[in-house]
Order: C-alpha cells, then sequence, then structure tokens
C-alpha cells in the first residue's frame, strides 16, 4: 500500500470511528431502543445525565479498550513471532482476573480496589513469565516465554478457580463471574481516569516505537546485527503495553478476542509492516469495541456481557478468515 | 597483511563443563579480501562469526575491529561497522521485500525514528545492486529460495558496513543461484569490503574466496592462500574422507574419492 492510499485510508478509518462515536451516544435502550432522538437530548434532562454520567465515560473507555487490546495483540505478536499471541497471553488476563477475585473475597469490593488489585496482579503474572523464562535453560526467547506463559496463566486460572469454589455463592460468587465475562456496564469518569495514564503511556510508546517493533520481530541474531538492544527493547514495549492491558482489564474484565483478531484484520489490509499495520489495529480496535459495547447494551434488555459479545464476533470472524486463506501459520524454518 | 578484523587467542563454550568449541583461537581477517571459513559441520563455524559480532563473548581472548576491541564500541557503532546474514533467518511476516531490506537502517536511526527519504534511495540501490529491483513489492513468502537469500544480502548490504559476515551463504542452492551470490560477494570485495564466509563446500569457497582458513574440532588447521591451503593432504584430513585436489585447465577443483568398504 503506498503512502498517499495510507494516508487516506487512516484518514478515512478516523471520519468512520468519530462516525460511530456521535451515532453511539445516541445508542441504548433509553427512552426505547434503539436509542434516543437527538431532539431528545435537548429536551429530556434525564436523557442528558445519562449522556454525560453513563455513556460518554464508557464509550471513551470502550475506544480506549480496543486501541490499547489490539497495540497490546499486534506487539506480542510481532516480538513473540507467533500470529496466535493475545494479551491473555504471558497469563496477564488471568493474573488480572485472579487480582479482582482476591480483592472481591478478601480485600474490600470497592472498584478502585479490585482495579488496583488486578492490575498488580497482572503485571505480576508478565513479571513471573519473564522471571521463569530466565531460568529455563533451553530455547530461544520466544519458546521460553510461551512455555513460562502457559505455566503461569494455569497457576492463575487454578487460583481463580479455587477462589470461585470458596466464594459465598449468593454474594461473591455473582461478583467475580460477572467480572470474569467481562463489560463496561458500570464505567464511571473516575475509571476513565484511572486508565488514561497508562493507557496513554502503553499507546504512545507503541506508537512512536511502531517501526522499531519490526526489528524486534527478526531472529535474535538477526536483529542484534542490526544494533537493536533486544532485551531492553523488547521490555520497554511489553511492560508499558502489558500495564495499560491489565489496568484496563481491571475496570473491564476480561475481553477476549479483541487482541487477536484485529490486528490480522489490519495486517490483512494494511501489510505486514507494523509501521503501517499498529496504528491501523489502534483504531480498528476503538472502533470494533465501540461498536461492540453498542450492540452489548442495545440487543437485550439485560445487558450481554462484551467479553461474549467480542468472543461470539471474534471467533466468527476468525472463522472466516481462516477459510479465506488470510490467516497462515506457518512452521518456523 | 592489513587487518581489519582479528580474534586473539579465543577460548569458548556455551556454558560450564560444556564441550569446548573454540580453543585458544587466533586469527586475522585481510581488509577488503573475501575469506573463506572451511570446516565440516560442528567445527564452530557459526560460533566464530558469532564471536566476530559480538553476540556471543568469548570466555577467554578479544576481539578487535579497525584497531580498536569490540568493547570499546557501542552496540550501534559496531553495527554500523559488521553486518551478518545468518544460516537459518525465518520472516515470520509477510513483510514485502522492500520493506524487509529497509530493516537494514537500523543502526542509523534510533528506536523512534522511522526511515526517511535517504534509507529509501539505500534500500532502493541495495536492491539494484543485488538485482532483485522487480521483487520490491512481493511478499518474501512468495519467492524461491535464492531470491530470498539476495534480498538477505540486500539487507546486509543497506546496512553499509566495512565487514560483511555470511554464514553458509550458498547452503541449499543450486548452481545458478550460487553463481549470483557468490559473484555479488567478490564485487561487494572489489569495492572494498571485507567478507567472510563459512561454508562447508570448498568449491564455493574456492570460487568466491582469496583468503581461506581451514576449521577443525574448534580450531584452525591451515590457514592462507588457495595453494597453501586447498590440498589433497588437508582437506582430506579435515573432512576425514578420501578427497583429491585437482588443477582443470587451471583452476582448482575439490574431487571427491569413493569412500572404501569396512568389512
Amino acid at each position: 500500500m503506498t503512502k498517499e492510499k495510507y494516508k487516506r485510508f487512516i484518514l478515512l478509518l478516523s471520519l468512520g470511528i468519530l462516525v460511530v462515536f456521535l451515532v453511539s451516544i445516541f445508542v441504548g435502550r433509553y427512552p426505547s431502543p434503539p436509542g434516543m432522538s437527538p431532539r431528545t437530548l435537548f429536551e429530556d434532562r434525564l436523557a442528558r445525565q445519562l449522556v454525560l454520567n453513563l455513556r460518554l465515560p464508557r464509550l471513551l473507555v470502550a475506544f480506549l479498550l480496543g486501541m490499547v487490546l489490539s497495540a497490546a495483540g499486534s506487539v506480542l505478536q510481532m516480538i513473540f513471532r507467533n500470529p496466535l499471541v493475545e494479551p491473555g497471553f504471558l497469563g496477564i488476563s488471568q493474573g488480572a482476573a485472579f487480582g479482582a477475585a482476591v480483592s472481591i473475597l478478601w480485600f474490600a469490593n470497592h472498584p478502585l480496589v479490585i482495579e488496583l488489585s488486578a492490575t498488580f496482579f497482572g503485571l505480576l503474572a508478565l513479571a513471573a513469565s519473564y522471571y521463569l523464562s530466565t531460568r529455563i535453560r533451553y530455547g530461544g526467547w520466544v519458546l521460553r516465554l510461551i512455555l513460562s506463559g502457559v505455566a503461569v496463566s494455569a497457576l492463575f486460572s487454578a487460583g481463580v478457580g479455587v477462589l470461585k469454589y470458596i466464594a459465598d455463592p449468593l454474594t461473591e460468587l455473582p461478583e467475580i463471574t460477572f467480572w470474569l465475562l467481562g463489560g463496561l456496564y458500570s464505567v464511571t469518569w473516575r475509571d476513565l481516569l484511572f486508565v488514561l495514564p497508562f493507557a496513554l503511556v502503553g499507546i504512545v510508546v507503541v506508537y512512536v516505537m511502531r517501526w522499531r517493533v519490526n526489528l524486534l520481530s527478526l531472529n535474535d541474531d538477526t536483529a542484534f546485527s542490526l544494533g537493536a538492544s533486544l532485551t531492553r527493547e523488547r521490555l520497554i514495549l511489553l511492560i508499558t503495553i502489558v500495564a495499560a492491558a491489565a489496568a484496563i482489564t481491571a475496570i473491564s474484565g476480561v475481553i477476549s478476542w479483541v487482541g487477536l483478531i484485529v490486528p490480522h484484520i489490519s495486517r490483512r489490509i494494511f501489510g505486514a509492516s507494523a509501521e503501517k499495520s499498529i496504528p491501523a489495529a489502534m483504531l480498528l480496535g476503538g472502533g470494533f469495541t465501540m461498536i461492540a459495547d453498542d450492540l452489548a447494551r442495545t440487543l437485550l434488555a439485560g445487558e450481554i456481557p462484551l467479553g461474549i459479545l467480542t468472543s461470539a464476533i471474534g471467533a466468527g470472524l476468525f472463522i472466516y478468515l481462516m477459510i479465506s486463506m488470510s490467516i497462515k501459520v506457518r512452521r518456523n524454518e | 597483511m592489513n587487518k581489519i578484523l582479528s580474534l586473539d587467542g579465543i577460548h569458548f563454550s556455551y556454558g560450564e563443563g560444556d564441550p569446548v568449541v573454540l580453543a585458544d583461537l587466533s586469527l586475522d581477517i585481510p581488509t577488503g579480501k573475501v575469506t573463506a571459513i572451511l570446516g565440516p559441520n560442528g567445527t564452530g563455524k557459526t560460533t566464530m562469526l558469532h564471536i566476530m559480532l559480538g553476540l556471543l563473548k568469548p570466555l577467554q581472548g578479544g576481539v578487535r575491529v579497525a584497531g580498536k576491541s569490540h568493547k570499546d564500541y557501542s552496540k550501534r557503532e559496531l553495527s554500523q561497522m559488521i553486518g551478518l546474514v545468518p544460516q537459518f533467518e525465518s520472516i515470520p511476516f509477510n513483510f514485502s521485500v522492500i520493506e524487509y531490506v529497509l530493516l537494514g537502517r537500523s543502526p542509523y536511526l534510533n528506536p523512534f525514528q522511522l526511515p526517511g527519504d535517504v534509507d529509501l534511495k539505500i534500500t532502493e540501490n541495495a536492491l539494484k545492486e543485488a538485482g532483485i529491483s522487480h521483487l520490491a513489492e512481493k511478499p518474501v513468502t512468495e519467492i524461491s529460495g535464492g531470491e530470498r537469500q539476495l534480498v538477505h544480502i540486500s539487507r546486509v548490504l543497506t546496512q553499509q558496513t566495512k565487514i560483511l559476515l555470511l554464514d553458509e551463504p550458498t547452503a541449499h542452492l543450486d548452481l545458478e543461484n550460487q553463481n549470483r551470490i557468490l559473484s555479488l560477494l567478490k564485487r561487494m570485495a572489489a569495492q572494498g569490503v571485507t567478507t567472510v564466509i563459512t561454508t562447508h563446500d570448498p568449491n564455493a569457497a574456492i570460487f568466491a574466496a582469496d583468503h581461506f582458513v581451514l576449521m577443525d574440532q574448534g580450531n584452525i588447521a591451515a590457514e592462507g592462500e588457495l595453494e597453501k591451503v586447498i590440498t589433497t593432504e588437508n582437506l582430506s584430513m579435515i573432512y576425514r574422507t578420501p578427497i583429491r585436489v585437482e588443477k582443470i585447465n587451471g583452476y582448482t577443483m575439490v574431487v571427491m574419492d569413493k569412500m572404501e568398504e569396512h568389512g
């Protein structure tokens, strides 16, 4: 794709997202599905409050969530040279889930505490995976991290299982389950402020290092010969984007498939080079999540958990892409 | 002899208690020539290249590049001096040829920089030099093995280093592609680029190189010019199989003899 064509495409995509955003403000079940007219917003005080206090922060978090998960997915897939990797990898999601459950059970069932605990355990899972990988004496960097990630993920998921088992089935268990399914129904401006710094740092770092990500996806010896400080540069990218993903997972719950499928679609349209595919993936992911969240709060009288919707849509797209042969999982030669 | 790269008393093994790969190895690489490091599989040729590059650190001994110790270079300075084409390189994503070759400009850009017009120009010239300009927009996964090796070499050419290290550059290639690659390396040497290739194929080495290093079990068995190094005795000894060196119309060729049956 030429530079000019790419720029035009990105401009169109941005415009499209702006339209989705504006439309999303009016979409919902108030006063009746599929939403309100712009006139209602002027005439109805309740509608104005609903938009200002609930819908706007929720939309912005949905947009950030999609951007961060897609950026994280792109970076992880390229750094780990594996197109099937997503932020759930390395134990991040399971760690965050464990943190949330621990907080619901023992600390305080307060949103801020749950968020901090989830972020902390998400990062702890990353640190554990990384530490474990440095202790394995065989295989390349990628293989070691994948093995460590699988092990750490399984440990935390066993932990979540235990916590669910001992949780009070009437009060605590539904809370944990709801959190695990993922959703943005309770997002407030305060939540947005909590994730904003993490999300912005992650997004900015990935954006400015987007060309470098290509280099970091090459074999270790080649990347080294091209002057890359492999461990340091990979760690900078991983820590910033994983912290962003963990922080946002802390308020949204586990939202899967966005980080897996959006980078694929972006590479399919814009080519493999991360210079072009990463910014596009961020925009596509933001738009995708906003639309999915519109559906989550409009389709049924009771809200559908966002995580279920993104899984259903994501898996459907994945199947379509697999059948149309545009996802290629290749053996390492 | 003018030497741009020298190894001095290198001792290396991959871990404590692991077998010694290189033992007290010293070697000078002549400036502006093609040096071929020859030897059977598993004699430490690749390890030696990785030590020259700085990817592996020797347990003892040191590496000097253009008169300065490895240690006195920053990683980025070193990557502007020495380029590598590894024996195996998997490219996991479907970059176009030009996107991939452009990565050779990394040593001149900081981690937050994007390549500019100058980098693109240099990349296009490298593709032209390697004779693969027509492949620029093709995905790297959709070209032949020979073209792929030319793509790797173009990438290292955009790096504009004084020293090129190529690990088995002609392995798995047919004769036409071997000729293309080795001729390209000779042209680069003529422009003053010092080239080091490893190969287990003596005939490929004879075709391309000016200077020969015979490796045997982690050490240097012989070193010097063609006549001195590529002899029936030397090759038979290190390859442990009957080999004859013949002159055919003034051109040195290495021929295998049939092995005797063991009873």
